[in-house]
């Protein structure tokens, strides 16, 4: 009995790394959003249930000064668990072999480096909901989880389209914005870095970043607060 | 990220660097986000720590006063001048769109430029070094064997010496232990015997074998400098019509080339061609000829040459070809009964002719001349001109030929003509000035030409003409639309369309022609006047120098494509697709019109085009 109570709802003590994680300091809201360094993620899956399906693939870029940094850049296989390898269909998306898996280093390495990777900066992930779960549920053993704030392109993309219906610069018939990545990033006439493949769409979404962060910039929103009440999760 | 890498690839200079090198510099971009208006450089501010390249959107270059000097699209970078010299920018950058822009850290930067020659050369400070480079380039592209030969290499032997006072005999004889054809006169300047001399100076006059070298030979001798390239060598060659060159080094003989030993180097050189044209014993055989000059011409293009260059080349073989076709009309028609002059004018009086293009000529006469006189001269005119559209030059459609009784005059009334264009500058004045001002004789005993230059020559006081020269200059306007892209039309059906010679080539020959007569010089040739007009301070070094390569560049791009046309069988015109380019050459093209309107800008002021009424 105590041991299911504590398997559902006492948490794992948490892992070194995730301590670490956990000893930075959260960035201060208040400084310009330039000011903070964020770091852009974007990850692949073999489906999109974090109960059935695994965490195969993270790809990350660094943002500092509002700038992307190309040079800050890290992609990473991870090997999923043997009962949940990519099926067919899923390797059409994503073209990651279960030969290729096999030889990934294992979640706890992966994850030790991402922590590592992130830890004191502002997450960005493009519909943040599914890649947060997966990393989430794949942290879960080691007793921790991502912090907040992070933030979520897609919730930009909609704040910034009913703030350009409510100034009027957009009529109230325009249908909402796409959440489709590639569908937001080229209507705002941005490059698209080839699809499905963690690190581009990672880049991809950083791109979409500094633009949103500079359009809400432009209506006032300049600080990490700004940016948390239009598109945090 | 191979999205970058392939996007750099598609611009100079990233095109030329080897692929590797191309990844290094996308993984080293910073990508930066600017929204339209905003300001990215500031003139006098803070000297640029990157390398700026546009990836979507535009941006302003903007000088004092807030005056658009250039707008950069896609590919384009900016920020190198400040981060070169470490110095503040001279310009304000301004995006003019919401702007995407790759960054590439000033320390890589400077890497790249000291490890890659290619990538040095394209982000040199200056656009003069840049358009200079450009045409460099494409020399060092293609057959380097006429272009990076210097003569001092093609030297096989020390030269032989005789001195002037040996006897001919002493100098066949050396020649035949030498197994030579040619021996330097030990003087100063030196002098030179060729085998040739002996043949028709000594042998063919009956003089004895006893007969001094001094009498016979030719002294001084055409010399060049050993360190001049072959192709310059060939062209002394053909314009003095020599066979032997000696090469000076500090006013010293080293050594000496004949026209085999660079003719060894090149298989349908135009040295060829002299002797074509003398074997020519029909009207078949000079069409061959003048056929043989367009190949000729082909072979210098893909060897790399100037386009003034090969006007030079293509000058000397058609003067050749009218020299020999007066010379038989004479023969037909008896001698001339008064001297008389053969002008030709436009693109061939500048040595600008590339192609067989419209005859532009006239005839001038000596003012002594009766009335059989002057009808000898209507049947020159009328043989010659049918002759040459037979070898392929089309009658001028606006009639500017020896063949219009206007244009075949006494020496008198060409004075008069020329005298009244200046003093009288009306519009049709100002046709004529276009065509006739670009005058070279190229037969007859008749001074004519010295004679006019010396009316020319006093344009310049004539500020009212030069005025309106000037005026009649700028009637076409660099094609630069409001953000300084390349303005472009639409034809019918086609669009996007620049006329490299209305809109491009015509706009310098026009300039130069006024800074020409401006320093009072006698040049027709549009790099001579210009460079006259710089050694006589009336046109700035820099100026000059910008349009001398803005002209290289547009000819050479319209002799490009021209030479396209007639090999997939169309009719040459002047008209490219701007889109259809190489983004290298459009961006040379928008620099070249760009130097050109800043040249333009100026003269209106040297000029005074505002105090015309």
């Amino acid at each position: 009995m105590l041991s299911l109570w504590s398997r559902l709802f006492q948490r794992t003590p948490p892992a070194d790394f995730v301590r670490a994680y956990e000893a930075f300091p959260e960035p201060d809201r208040r400084l310009p959003w330039r000011e903070v360094p964020y770091t852009v993620i974007d990850v692949e899956t073999t489906g999109l249930d974090p109960r059935h399906d695994a965490l195969i693939a993270i790809g990350a870029v660094n943002v500092e000064n509002g700038r992307v940094l190309l040079k800050q850049t890290w992609y990473s296989l991870i090997r999923p668990p043997s009962d949940r390898e990519p099926s067919v269909e899923s390797i059409r998306v994503h073209h990651l072999t279960p030969e290729e898996l096999r030889d990934a280093p294992p979640p706890e390495a992966v994850l030790a480096e991402l922590l590592q990777r992130i830890a004191g900066r502002v997450l960005v992930v493009h519909v943040a909901e599914i890649d947060v779960r997966f990393i989430n549920a794949a942290l879960k053993p080691f007793g921790g989880r991502l912090r907040r704030p992070i933030l979520d392109t897609a919730r930009l993309a909609m704040t910034l389209h009913l703030n350009a219906q409510w100034l009027g610069e957009q009529s109230r018939d325009m249908p909402a914005p796409a959440v489709e990545l590639r569908g937001l990033v080229s209507a705002l006439g941005l490059p698209i870095y080839a699809q499905h493949n963690a690190l581009n769409d990672a880049v991809t979404t950083a791109q979409l970043f500094i633009a949103q962060a500079t359009l809400l910039a432009d209506q006032g929103r300049n600080n990490l607060a700004g940016l948390i009440r239009a598109g945090g999760v | 990220m191979d999205e970058i890498a392939r996007f750099l690839r598609s611009y100079p200079p990233f095109d030329r660097l080897p692929d590797h090198v191309v990844h290094q510099i996308a993984g080293e971009l910073q990508i930066e986000f600017v929204r339209a208006g905003q300001t990215i450089l500031t003139r006098g501010g803070e000297p640029a720590q990157f390398l700026y390249i546009v990836c979507k959107g535009s941006v302003d270059l903007l000088r004092s006063g807030d005056q658009v000097v250039d707008t950069l699209g896609p590919g384009e970078a900016f920020g190198h001048p400040s981060l070169i010299r470490g110095q503040p920018p001279l310009v304000t950058v301004r995006a003019h769109t919401d702007t995407l822009l790759y960054l590439l850290p000033g320390a890589i930067f400077h890497r790249l430029r000291a490890e890659q020659p290619q990538f040095a050369a394209f982000f040199a400070a200056s656009v003069i070094e840049r358009l200079g480079h450009a045409i460099q380039s494409r020399q060092a592209e293609s057959n380097p064997a006429l272009f990076q030969t210097r003569l001092r290499d093609l030297i096989a032997r020390p030269p032989v010496f005789i001195s002037a006072d040996a006897t001919v005999g002493d100098a066949a004889r050396l020649m035949r232990a030498e197994r030579i054809s040619s021996l330097i006169v030990d003087q100063s300047p030196p002098g030179i015997i060729t085998d040739r001399d002996l043949r028709n100076r000594v042998l063919a006059e009956g003089l004895p074998d006893t007969t001094l070298v001094r009498q016979v030979m030719s002294a001084p001798a055409t010399t060049i400098s050993a360190d001049a390239l072959a192709f310059e060598g060939l062209l002394l060659m053909l314009e003095r019509g020599i066979h032997h060159l000696p090469l000076v080094d500090h006013d010293r003989v080293i050594g000496l080339v004949t026209h085999t030993d660079i003719l060894r180097r090149q298989s349908n050189s135009p040295l060829f061609l002299p002797r074509l044209l003398q074997r020519a014993t029909s009207l078949a055989d000079l069409r061959r000829y003048t056929d043989q000059v367009a190949d000729a011409v082909n072979t210098l293009m893909a060897a790399g040459a100037r386009v003034s260059d090969i006007g030079r080349v293509v000058a000397v073989a058609h003067d050749a070809l009218l020299q020999r076709l007066l010379h038989d009309a004479e023969a037909e028609l008896g001698p001339p009964p008064a001297p008389y002059a053969w002008l030709v004018l436009g693109s061939e009086g500048r040595y600008e002719q590339t192609l067989r293009t419209d005859q532009d000529n006239a005839l001038v006469y000596d003012d002594e001349a009766s009335p059989e006189v002057i009808h000898y001269f209507e049947r020159l005119a009328e043989l010659v001109v049918g002759w040459l559209v037979e070898c392929g030059f089309p009658r001028c459609p606006g009639d500017v030929m020896a063949t219009n009784p206007e244009w075949r005059q006494p020496l008198s009334v060409w004075q008069r003509y020329f005298r009244r264009w200046i003093e009288v500058p009306d519009e049709e004045s100002l046709l004529r000035t276009a065509i006739f001002f670009d005058y070279r004789q190229v037969y007859g005993a008749l001074p004519a030409e010295p004679i006019l230059r010396t009316i020319t020559q006093h344009a310049a006081e004539h500020r009212i003409f030069m005025a309106r020269l000037a005026r009649a200059a700028l009637r076409q306007p660099a094609p630069l639309t409001f953000f300084r892209q390349v303005a472009l039309e639409r034809r019918g059906e086609q669009r996007d369309l620049l006329d490299l010679k209305l809109r491009g080539t015509a706009m310098v020959v026009d300039i130069a022609r006024l800074f020409g007569l401006e320093a009072r010089s006698n040049e027709t040739n549009t790099i001579a006047r210009l460079r006259a007009a710089m050694a006589a301070g009336v046109l700035s070094r820099e100026d000059g120098d910008n349009l001398i390569s803005a002209f290289e560049l547009l000819s050479m791009l319209r002799l490009q494509h021209q030479q396209q046309q007639i090999a997939n069988g169309l009719t040459p015109d002047n008209l490219v697709n701007f889109h259809q380019l190489g983004p290298r050459e459009r961006r040379e093209i928008k620099e070249s019109l760009q130097a050109i309107a800043s040249v333009q800008r100026g003269v209106a002021l040297v000029f005074q085009t505002d105090r015309l009424a």
